[in-house]
């Protein structure tokens, strides 16, 4: 009976020890991390998942917090726009409608494409105030612009923004239906107001969620070209569509924006688009990639193109963002910091339109490179 | 690997299960009288109750020796003053084969072809032979066919080794069983004392108690621990005793090749799972389309109109013939996977058979008809065989008009917002003024008093659908209660979208999440399709229940709602109007219209030359 009580007892103690054993190898273990990162600290990584915080120089040059920053926008919003959006909100059409026909008469094409998309997602979610605009005004090629704009949003509200593997039968059902009823709205479109390049660019996002053929975009973008050659927003939708991840490839992709950029005059902002399909198309988390002297190139580009752009260009500031952005990922933090404070408060752009928290993407980015370049305040 | 060791290694693997039991039986001897010596008394005590507990499973397992019969199967046994021809055949075939012919033949229900022996002596001696022979089988091979199946069966008497095999199956079946009887008390074990628990919640409950989770984990542990240990050497039995089976199912390939042509057997075999696959659609979406309606199709149909849907799919499952299923089998399979046996009788020299008259199998039968209907007798249950007949083209109407109206009802609940008492009101309104009148009428169909008993998993709600549904095609011109408050169901449901009630009754339907958090107009986008579809039914419902709509049988494709002249063209843009953004009733009110008072309608609704003039 003894030798029984002292073979239970070593290994009750064999056990215990073997606690013992393992907890110290956890205790020692992590105090030597405690001691390891907090002699990290020093150095300023602002990973920590702490709050937070403006760094000094960031604050010194009046740039903003991430709570601060606008992420439905990527500059300031017209004031003729904020109000016919707000009037739109009420139920009012009136000033949507003054507005959208001065950019007809103008044939500022680049706002009233712009202008179109904002009133169309509007419209989407309600259209009772478009209704009442169509009522009151039958054929009225502004009004049909934004019907058809809205209709393309509304396709895109149901399918949601996630890629074709998240999105349910149901949401694609819904989104091809209700495309395919913008197809009618935007040759109407088009019809009413023969000059104007923004049906076919909504026509873009019809071609692109439904799939059509290489042809029947080529037709579209013939008949934008027309209109428009060097358009901002059509541009961007046709670069959409040629990507990889829609209807093209990276190669098509690449070629369509290389010949852009060429063709285009200084200032029209078009060199943007080669830096936008190597963004599409980058799935690496690697930085050299953004650092090859091609990459350098492009940026530089696009720097002397938006140096040559009228300050009043809608688009300045998304290319701006996107400067900024590759600026900084090639260390050149004094020009990456000037394109920063051109936009900082507003942050509704690539690439930081595609992140969970933009804001916060923007904010983390634009301190590095303020902390990195040379004290310029 | 010869016969003599093939034997010698069945035996041994039978042994071992022996073995095993005995061993088991040691080891809880000794922990019995370990206990005795060490323990004080009452522990003691618990260890015997415990070990007599476990030792009953094994020497239950050991001393059940037979094999179990077959007597899951229903069949009709068939003499040879019955089916002659069929006899003649099978002699035949057993005489190629070389070995004694079955003793029984029985025509079965399923689609399976199968031998079985009633031996003795743990298979050493033989006894009666059974030939068992499924119609739906014989419906879909070519007699060329049955006979490559015939064949392989008589093979596997014929094969030197199946009297083995007949060891081999023993000693699984012996193994399986004994693991059945541990996983069933364990089982017993579990749900006892789930019961207590549960009925010990449910008095804390009714004490305003919070229940306890019931928690059955660690119940019958031990039962389960002996299953797995004979479920270990059942794994291991299977896998030293499968390539014999596997190779003795090729050797009865080759017999049948030999016998019944080379390209008989390989299209016979291709052809059994294409058979298989299309006999589950049959049963599933003809045979018992109208059980819920409590109907079934004529005597005899049950089975045989498998024929009918075998016919008139020709082409499409000529697609399937080509491709062999390739999924994997399991490595505990018996037979190999049958694109290799096919693969290998394929690769046998051409016999120069390929020719054979192409005669269906069901003419070796002397009256199929007849089979079928006495077959069916053992295939359906009691309760089924009470249910209605009707001739298929009636079937498919009324069955799938009972399921119209339930999902019109179903809808016109949700929509409503009466779904809470979905089973009080339909409910109500039969049982109200219907039940009376029905008495009487179900003295008339005698079959009509099972359908309430036969289908008990259905209940109440099962029941007015298919009862207004027996009245209207017995009395076509009465109007039961149902069909008023069907009639109300779609008026009030169009009175309400008139009114400006559409999208609130969108909220009222099941939502997918991706629909429940859309806002404004893309909300609406979500709706539309569930409200278009739950509206198109309330309307064939009622075009059904005014007898304007017919179901139409289709042996190739699904059945089709056959709508009133004119209407297949109008009735979609009607229905879309009905739940445009801004509602209008109309339209579908207009189509509704002429169906209400028919008389007057018709003609003026048909200026053309119409069918209804």
């Amino acid at each position: 009976m003894i030798t029984l009580l002292w073979a239970v007892l070593a290994v009750i103690v064999l056990i215990v020890l073997a606690i013992g054993l393992w907890f110290l190898k956890a205790i020692v273990q992590g105090a030597l991390e405690g001691w390891r990162s907090g002699s990290e600290e020093p150095d300023g990584s602002d990973e920590s998942d702490g709050p937070y915080e403006l760094p000094e120089e960031c604050a010194a040059i009046g740039l903003l917090p991430p709570d601060r920053q606008n992420t439905d926008s990527a500059s300031p919003v017209p004031a003729e726009l904020t109000a016919a959006l707000d009037a739109v909100a009420r139920g009012e059409w009136e000033p949507a409608a003054a507005l959208l026909g001065r950019t007809a008469a103008e044939r500022d094409w680049e706002n009233r494409s712009s202008y179109a998309f904002d009133l169309g997602e509007k419209a989407a979610q309600d259209d009772t105030w478009l209704l009442a605009w169509e009522t009151a005004r039958p054929d009225d090629p502004d009004a049909a612009v934004v019907r058809a704009r809205s209709t393309v949003c509304l396709a895109w509200d149901i399918r949601g923004g996630k890629r074709a593997q998240y999105t349910t039968g149901e949401q694609f059902r819904g989104f091809h239906a209700t495309l395919q009823r913008s197809r009618a709205e935007t040759e109407r479109a088009a019809g009413l107001n023969p000059e104007d390049p923004t049906p076919y660019i909504t026509e873009i996002w019809t071609a692109l969620g439904l799939g059509y053929p290489h042809a029947e975009m080529d037709r579209i973008w013939a008949a934008i070209t027309e209109r428009a050659p060097y358009h901002y927003e059509a541009h961007f939708s046709a670069v959409q569509y040629w990507c990889q991840k829609w209807r093209g490839s990276h190669e098509l992709a690449r070629a369509f924006a290389a010949e852009a950029a060429a063709k285009a005059p200084l200032g029209s902002l078009l060199t943007a688009f080669p830096l936008i399909v190597h963004f599409e198309h980058d799935e690496t988390t690697d930085q050299e990639v953004d650092r090859t002297p091609e990459m350098v190139a492009l940026v530089d580009a696009a720097l002397a193109d938006v140096a040559a752009a009228d300050p009043a260009h809608p688009r300045l500031a998304e290319v701006r963002h996107l400067l900024a952005y590759y600026l900084s990922l090639q260390d050149r933090d004094e020009a990456a910091v000037e394109q920063f404070r051109l936009v900082d408060g507003y942050v509704g752009a690539l690439p930081w339109r595609y992140r969970a928290d933009p804001a916060a993407e923007y904010c983390s980015l634009r301190d590095q490179s303020v902390r990195a370049a040379p004290a310029t305040a | 690997m010869g016969p003599t060791p093939r034997a010698a290694r069945a035996l041994v693997l039978l042994a071992g299960f022996y073995l095993l039991g005995l061993f088991l039986l040691a080891a809880l001897a000794a922990a019995d009288w370990a206990a005795a010596v060490h323990t004080p008394g009452p522990f003691a005590l618990k260890v015997f109750i415990v070990s007599a507990v476990l030792a009953l499973p094994i020497v239950r397992g050991m001393f059940m020796l037979r094999t179990p019969p077959y007597e899951d199967v229903p069949g009709v046994r068939v003499d040879e003053s019955r089916e002659p021809r069929l006899w003649q055949t099978v002699r035949d075939i057993a005489q190629q084969v070389g070995t004694r012919a079955p003793d029984e033949i029985l025509l079965t229900g399923d689609v399976n072809a199968a031998v079985s022996e009633d031996s003795r002596l743990l298979g050493l001696a033989g006894g009666t032979r059974r030939l068992r022979i499924g119609l739906p089988l014989m419906t879909g091979l070519s007699e060329s066919g049955l006979r490559a199946v015939l064949a392989h069966e008589m093979g596997h008497y014929g094969n030197a080794d199946t009297r083995l095999a007949a060891i081999s199956e023993r000693g699984r079946v012996h193994v399986l069983r004994t693991v059945a009887h541990f996983e069933e008390r364990a089982g017993a074990k579990v749900s006892k004392e789930r019961a207590r628990q549960e009925k010990k919640a449910a008095a804390a409950v009714a004490k305003g108690r919070k229940a306890k989770e019931v928690d059955t984990t660690g119940t019958g542990v031990t039962y389960r621990a002996m299953a797995r240990l004979y479920t270990a050497y059942g794994k291991f039995y299977l896998r030293a005793t499968l390539s014999g089976s596997r190779r003795a199912e090729f050797a009865a390939d080759v017999a049948a090749a030999r016998i019944a042509g080379r390209d008989a057997t390989s299209s016979a075999l291709r052809e059994i799972p294409v058979i298989d696959a299309a006999h589950d659609f049959y049963l599933n979406c003809y045979a018992t389309l109208g059980v819920d309606a409590g109907l079934l199709p004529p005597p005899g149909e049950f089975l045989g109109g498998f024929r009918h849907l075998l016919a008139a799919r020709h082409a499409e499952l000529d697609a399937l013939r080509g491709e062999l299923p390739t999924e994997p089998v399991s490595p505990y399979d018996s037979h190999p996977p049958i694109a290799e046996r096919v693969a290998r009788i394929e690769a046998l020299p051409d016999d120069g058979r390929a020719s054979d008259p192409v005669r269906p199998s069901l003419s070796l039968l002397a009256d199929a008809d007849r089979s079928f209907a006495a077959v069916e007798e053992t295939v359906l249950t009691p309760a089924a065989l009470g249910l209605r007949r009707l001739d298929w083209p009636e079937l498919v109407h009324a069955a799938m008009s009972v399921q119209t109206e339930r999902s019109a009802q179903r809808f016109g609940a949700l929509a409503l917002g009466t779904a809470s008492g979905e089973d009080t009101s339909p409910h109500g309104t039969h049982g109200g003024g219907g039940t009376p009148g029905h008495g009487a009428d179900a003295d008339g169909t005698p079959g009509h008093g099972a359908d309430a008993d036969g289908t008990p998993g259905h209940g109440a709600d099962a029941r007015p659908g298919a009862d207004a549904d027996a009245d209207r095609t017995s009395r076509p011109e009465a109007a039961p209660e149902g069909d008023g408050a069907g009639a109300a169901t779609l008026g009030t449901l169009l009175d309400a979208i008139d009114a400006g009630a559409l999208w609130r009754i969108a909220e009222r339907l099941p939502r997918s999440a991706e629909a429940a958090a859309a806002h404004g107009r893309a909300a609406r986008e979500f709706a539309r399709p569930q409200l278009r579809a739950g509206l198109s039914q309330l309307v064939s419902a009622e075009y059904l229940r005014q007898g304007q709509a017919r179901w139409q049988l289709s042996w190739a494709e699904s059945a089709a709602l056959e709508l009133p002249y004119g209407q297949v063209d109008e009735l979609p843009a009607a229905l879309e109007a009905a739940v445009a953004d801004r509602p209008d009733t109309g339209p579908l009110r207009a189509l509704l219209e002429p169906v209400a008072a028919p008389e007057t309608s018709a003609p003026a609704q048909a200026p053309a030359p119409g069918p209804t003039a």
